[in-house]
C-alpha cells in the first residue's frame, strides 16, 4: 500500500544507510529517496560508496528524470531535490535551508505532498534539525513516520528534533527499520 | 503554511493579466515553495498578496524577483569548467570571433568565470560576451562584479581547480595569482572583479520565456546552467528549440551537471559528456 520511502540523515548516518541498502532485496518495488547531508568536499564518490553493498541501483537523479520503483535516488550535492507531481524529479539551486543543500525538509515536504499517506518517512542520525519539519509534514499528510532510536545514533540531534516536532509513529533501531522495509517488498 | 493548487493558479493568472510574466510552466513543487516563502517573508495571506500584486506594479516586480532563484557561484562544478578548458574552447581557438551567451546569468559569477578562463587561454580579446537575466537587481550586481568574500570562500578552491591545476597532468600547475582578476578586501569582506573583466560583457534584461534571442547574432556557446530546472518539461523543450535556432552550426550548449534534455528535442543535439553540440 505504500508507494515510496524517503530517508533523511546527516552526521553518523552513512553506515546506517549502507546497512539498510545492503539488506533491501533485489525485488524491492518502491522508489527510495535519500537526502543526506555530506561534507562540502565529498561531492563525488558517494554513489559508488553506497553502491558497493546495495542490490538496488543507486542514482543521483537529473532534473525531470522519471521516478521508477526499485531504484534508490540520492539527492545530488549542492542541489535541493523535489519530488514533483507526475512522477518526476525537479532540482533546485535555491538558497540553503537549515544550512543545507540538499535540505531534508524540502525533499520531505514535496514527497509528503506528492505521496500523501502512501509515504514512509525515516530520519536517521544527524547533527542538525533539518528534516524535523519535513517529517512532521509526512505525518500531517497521513504517511508513516519513523526515526532511528536516538540511543543508537552517533549524533542524536536530528531524530530528537523530529520527535519534538511531531508525534512519530515508530522509534526504531536500524534492524527494526530494516525489518519494516523488508516487510514491504 | 501550505498553499493550494487553486491559490497558485489564482496568483499565476493575476500576474499574467497585469504583467509580462508568466509562471504557468514552472515546476509546480518548487514554485509553490518559492511562493510560500514570499508569503512568510512578507507576512501576508495569498489573498492579500494577489490583491497587492494587482494594484502595485513595484510590489509585483519585487515579488517576481523574490520568487525567481538567483544563486550562482564562481566556477560552480569545476568539472564542467575543466571540460570547457580542455575539450570545448580549443575547438574555437582558430576562429577570429567567438560569441558567448550566458542565459539567466544572475549576479554574473559564471560570466566572470568564463572570461577568466578565456583570458588564460588567450581568447578573451576575440570573445563577445552577452549576458541576460529577467531580474534587473541581479544584473546591477553583475555589472559591478563585487561579491561577499568569506561567505563564498569556496570560490578560491574552485579557481585553483579550474585555472591552476590540470586534472590530466599533475605536473602542469600554473600559479596564476587571484589578484590578476579580482581584489580581495578582507576588511570590507569583498571580492571585486577587475575592470579588465567588468568593462567587457553586455548585460541586458531579457525574459527567456517570451523574448527569445534579443541580440542580433548567433552564438558559439550558450551557457544556461540551473535555470531551466525551474520550468516544466514543455517549457524546457521550447527553450532548447530557441537555443538550437540561435547556435552557429558547430555551436554548443552547456547546462547544469544535473540537468537533462528529454524528448524529441534531444535529437537536435549531439551530447558529448556534459556538453550539447548542435547537430
Amino acid at each position: 500500500m505504500y508507494k515510496a520511502v524517503i530517508i533523511g540523515g546527516s552526521a553518523g548516518s552513512f553506515q546506517v544507510v549502507t546497512k539498510i541498502l545492503a539488506s533491501l532485496p533485489k525485488n524491492f518495488n518502491l522508489p527510495v529517496f535519500l537526502c543526506l547531508h555530506r561534507l562540502k568536499h565529498v561531492r563525488s564518490g558517494f554513489v559508488e560508496a553506497l553502491s558497493i553493498k546495495s542490490a538496488l541501483p543507486i542514482v543521483e537523479p537529473s532534473d525531470k528524470d522519471n521516478i521508477r520503483a526499485g531504484r534508490v535516488y540520492l539527492a545530488p550535492a549542492n542541489y535541493h531535490m523535489y519530488i514533483e507531481l507526475g512522477n518526476v524529479f525537479a532540482l533546485s539551486t535555491e538558497e540553503s535551508v537549515n544550512h543545507s543543500r540538499p535540505s531534508i525538509d524540502l525533499s520531505f515536504f514535496s514527497a509528503a505532498y506528492t505521496y500523501k499517506n502512501k509515504l514512509i518517512g525515516i530520519i536517521l542520525s544527524g547533527a542538525n534539525k533539518d528534516g524535523a519539519l519535513g517529517l512532521r509534514k509526512v505525518k500531517e499528510a497521513g504517511g508513516l513516520t519513523v526515526v532511528q532510536d536516538p540511543e543508537e545514533c552517533q549524533v542524536k540531534t536530528m531524530p530528537t528534533a523530529s520527535m519534538a516536532a511531531t508525534k512519530v509513529d515508530h522509534v526504531y533501531s536500524t534492524d527494526r527499520i530494516i525489518n519494516l522495509l523488508k516487510s514491504l517488498a | 503554511m501550505e498553499i493550494t493548487p487553486e491559490e497558485i493558479k489564482l496568483f499565476i493568472n493575476t500576474v499574467r493579466s497585469v504583467s509580462e510574466y508568466d509562471f504557468k510552466d514552472y515546476s509546480e513543487r518548487s514554485f509553490s515553495r518559492r511562493l510560500e516563502k514570499v508569503l512568510v517573508d512578507n507576512k501576508m495571506t495569498i489573498t492579500a498578496l494577489v490583491a497587492k500584486v494587482r494594484k502595485e506594479k513595484a510590489f509585483l516586480e519585487q515579488v517576481v524577483k523574490d520568487i525567481t532563484v538567483n544563486t550562482t557561484e564562481l566556477f560552480r562544478d569545476p568539472k564542467i569548467w575543466q571540460a570547457l578548458r580542455f575539450r570545448v574552447l580549443p575547438r574555437f581557438e582558430n576562429q577570429s570571433i567567438i560569441n558567448i551567451w550566458h542565459a539567466g546569468c544572475s549576479t554574473g559569477q559564471e560570466v566572470y568565470s568564463m572570461m577568466i578562463l578565456l583570458n588564460e587561454m588567450g581568447m578573451l580579446d576575440k570573445a563577445n560576451i552577452f549576458a541576460t537575466d529577467l531580474n534587473t537587481d541581479v544584473l546591477d550586481v553583475a555589472k559591478k562584479g563585487e561579491y561577499k568574500f568569506r561567505f563564498n570562500i569556496d570560490y578560491l578552491d574552485n579557481f585553483d581547480k579550474v585555472i591552476k591545476e590540470n586534472p590530466y597532468n599533475y605536473e602542469d600547475y600554473r600559479d596564476v595569482p587571484y589578484s590578476k582578476y579580482f581584489d580581495l578586501d578582507k576588511t570590507k569582506d569583498t571580492l571585486k572583479m577587475k575592470p579588465l573583466l567588468t568593462q567587457k560583457p553586455l548585460f541586458r534584461k531579457q525574459n527567456l520565456v517570451k523574448d527569445g534571442n534579443i541580440f542580433y547574432t548567433k552564438f558559439d556557446i550558450i551557457l544556461c546552467r540551473n535555470v531551466l530546472i525551474y520550468f516544466n518539461h514543455e517549457l524546457q523543450t521550447q527553450i532548447f528549440e530557441t537555443f538550437h535556432q540561435n547556435l552557429f552550426s558547430n555551436g554548443c550548449l552547456i547546462l547544469g551537471i544535473h540537468e537533462s534534455m528529454l524528448g524529441p528535442v534531444a535529437a537536435k543535439y549531439k551530447r558529448r559528456g556534459l556538453v550539447y553540440f548542435k547537430k
